[in-house]
């Protein structure tokens, strides 16, 4: 039994070894030549010449699309905190009519895909000269965020005992008072997953990015990336630089906070 | 309790309703809408009636799209969440699995672009480290043109789209192995049950609810899925790759048929919806005929 108990460990290990392959020789071809690439895939680099990283970051626009991305991440998170958090708040505490129909209305967008709306804003979005800003992915991505949002955080509030909020009524606290002090501190757990599936889904999302932006100086990382490949298809070094660029920080970030990540994301999915 | 200003109940919905509705609920209306029009997005639209339904049915790429698709999630659901029960049975017997646990979901954090350019180059022909290692191991037989020849292009894929979710699957199952009540285990494992057995006969029937949330996730994914198809074979070869989704996207723009890609759009929304309804109500079913 002992030893098969062993052996399972020794398995698993060498299969999650196997795993991470593919980002090991990544990282390593990083540092090869293109020569070297190609005629031993599986060689150890000879040296460690960090140019290649600028060379991608800056001439290969790399760092331009990174910058793209972080406006664009930290406008959706920034928007959808704010927007969920009141919107959940008022749907979760607070009684007036037609609050079941805005609950149903923001559940049905759990239920749709992406294919069932993006048409149609593809072409409201070329009506209002929305494509090419940034505005064209901020402001999709905060609305696709907000469901699962403002589900999080008004089943999050459900579970709060009532008197609390009513304490603060009696105090003569107005609802966006009762909002600013009392409630944003306490649904803090709810907020760091909100964060966590809308930072990481406007980062990674690629369909929007691919329609909406043609303009070089604006694409995210995702379509900027796609081009860079394109541009650079036989230029492997380079293309391996960039890759590793975009990884290892995500990587260095997923180690540092790997329970709240796995625990945004998999909530993240949960929906419904 | 009754909102203490009808001004300040408004301030808290508004933003989130009015950026919802424009980016989502109309968009989607006006979807519904086009999908009964012919429009090339610049003449008239003119009305069409059911035709670009009718059309969508007859269209037999279309069709082969839904079988690629089929094959495509009966692959990674057997791939994906069998691996990721797997994982997580070992993960949630041990102790100091952090290494594991991270190392196994990394790909799922990682932008799909950047997976879907890496195997790329992993399959390449020609500096790829696939065909470097069947090589090496003596199988160069088994080298293959891995995206470009029609007999392994789906299950190439298929295979990357395993690479990353079996990692998010285990977390998945590893957070469900955590709730479960540790007496049970612990009373079997006294009576003399080996590891196995209590993750077989006692843990696994235990989860059945996150499994079945798992085999939703996965059929809705695949139905939803565009970005590892895109970047690594865009439908190709032959259109053996072709997924509902890619084919939309060539429809409405590369050939501007905005009116029959609506139609398409509506269909494939409610393909992946009847499916996921369809495995809830067989799972309640099943769940009432036990419990009878």
């Amino acid at each position: 039994m002992k030893h098969f108990k062993r052996l399972g460990s020794g398995l698993i290990y060498l299969y999650a070894v196997a795993a991470l392959l593919p980002l090991i020789w990544m990282f390593l071809s990083s540092f090869k030549s293109d020569g070297q690439i190609a005629q031993n895939p599986l060689g150890l680099p000879t040296h460690f010449d960090l140019s290649v990283f600028k060379q991608s970051w800056s001439d290969g626009g790399l760092g331009l699309y990174a910058i793209n991305s972080f406006i664009v991440t930290l406008a959706t998170v920034v928007i959808v905190l704010f927007t969920s958090s009141m919107a959940g708040f008022a749907l979760s505490r607070l009684k007036f009519k037609g609050n079941k129909l805005i609950t149903g209305l923001f559940l049905l967008g759990l239920l749709l895909p992406i294919q069932a709306y993006f048409i149609a804003q593809n072409q409201m979005f070329d009506y209002f000269h929305l494509k090419d800003t940034r505005f064209a992915l901020i402001i999709p991505y905060t609305a696709m965020g907000l469901p699962l949002a403002i589900w999080l955080v008004k089943t999050y509030i459900d579970s709060l005992p009532k008197e609390l909020f009513e304490a603060a009524r009696i105090d003569g606290a107005s609802d966006l008072q009762t909002y600013r002090t009392l409630m944003l501190p306490i649904i803090r757990p709810a907020l760091i997953n909100v964060i966590i599936f809308t930072a990481l889904g406007a980062w990674n999302e690629f369909l929007l990015a691919l329609l909406y932006i043609q303009n070089e100086s604006l694409k995210t990382l995702p379509a900027g990336l796609l081009t860079y490949s394109s541009r650079y298809e036989t230029n492997y070094q380079l293309l391996f630089a960039a890759l590793t660029m975009v990884t290892v920080p995500m990587i260095v970030l997923y180690i540092a906070f790997n329970k709240q990540i796995t625990r945004g994301l998999t909530q993240g999915s949960l929906k419904g | 309790m009754k909102p203490s200003s009808k001004s300040g109940l408004l301030f808290l919905l508004f933003p989130a309703l009015a950026i919802y509705l424009f980016a989502v609920i109309a968009p989607f209306v006006g979807t519904l809408g086009l999908s009964f029009f012919r429009w090339d997005g610049y003449a008239r639209p003119t009305w069409a009636g059911l035709d670009n339904y009718i059309r969508a049915f007859k269209d037999q790429v279309f069709q082969s799209t839904f079988i690629h698709v089929l094959i495509y999630i009966l692959v990674t659901l057997v791939v994906e969440v069998l691996l990721g029960i797997i994982l997580a049975g070992f993960i949630s017997s041990r102790k100091k699995t952090t290494f594991l646990r991270i190392s196994l979901f990394i790909p799922v954090m990682l932008p799909s672009v950047v997976i879907a350019v890496l195997w790329s180059a992993i399959y390449n022909p020609d500096y790829g480290i696939l065909n470097s290692i069947l090589a090496d191991l003596g199988l160069a037989n088994l080298q293959h043109v891995w995206l470009g020849d029609p007999a392994t292009a789906l299950l190439s894929i298929c295979f990357v789209s395993g690479w990353v979710y079996s990692g998010f699957f285990m977390a998945i199952f590893v957070a469900a192995f955590s709730r479960l009540p540790s007496e049970v285990i612990e009373s079997a494992a006294l009576d003399g049950a080996g590891a196995y057995q209590i993750f077989r006969k006692i843990k696994v029937p235990m989860i059945q609810q996150s499994t079945s949330v798992a085999i939703l996730l996965c059929i809705t994914g695949g139905v939803q899925g565009f970005d590892l198809f895109y970047v690594m074979t865009n439908g190709g070869p032959y259109n053996t790759t072709e997924v509902p989704t890619t084919y939309l996207v060539k429809t409405v723009f590369a050939n501007g048929e905005i009116g029959y890609g609506s139609a398409l759009a509506i269909l494939i929304s409610l393909v992946g919806l009847f499916a996921a309804l369809g495995f809830r109500t067989w799972q309640s079913r099943k769940q009432e005929e036990l419990e009878y």
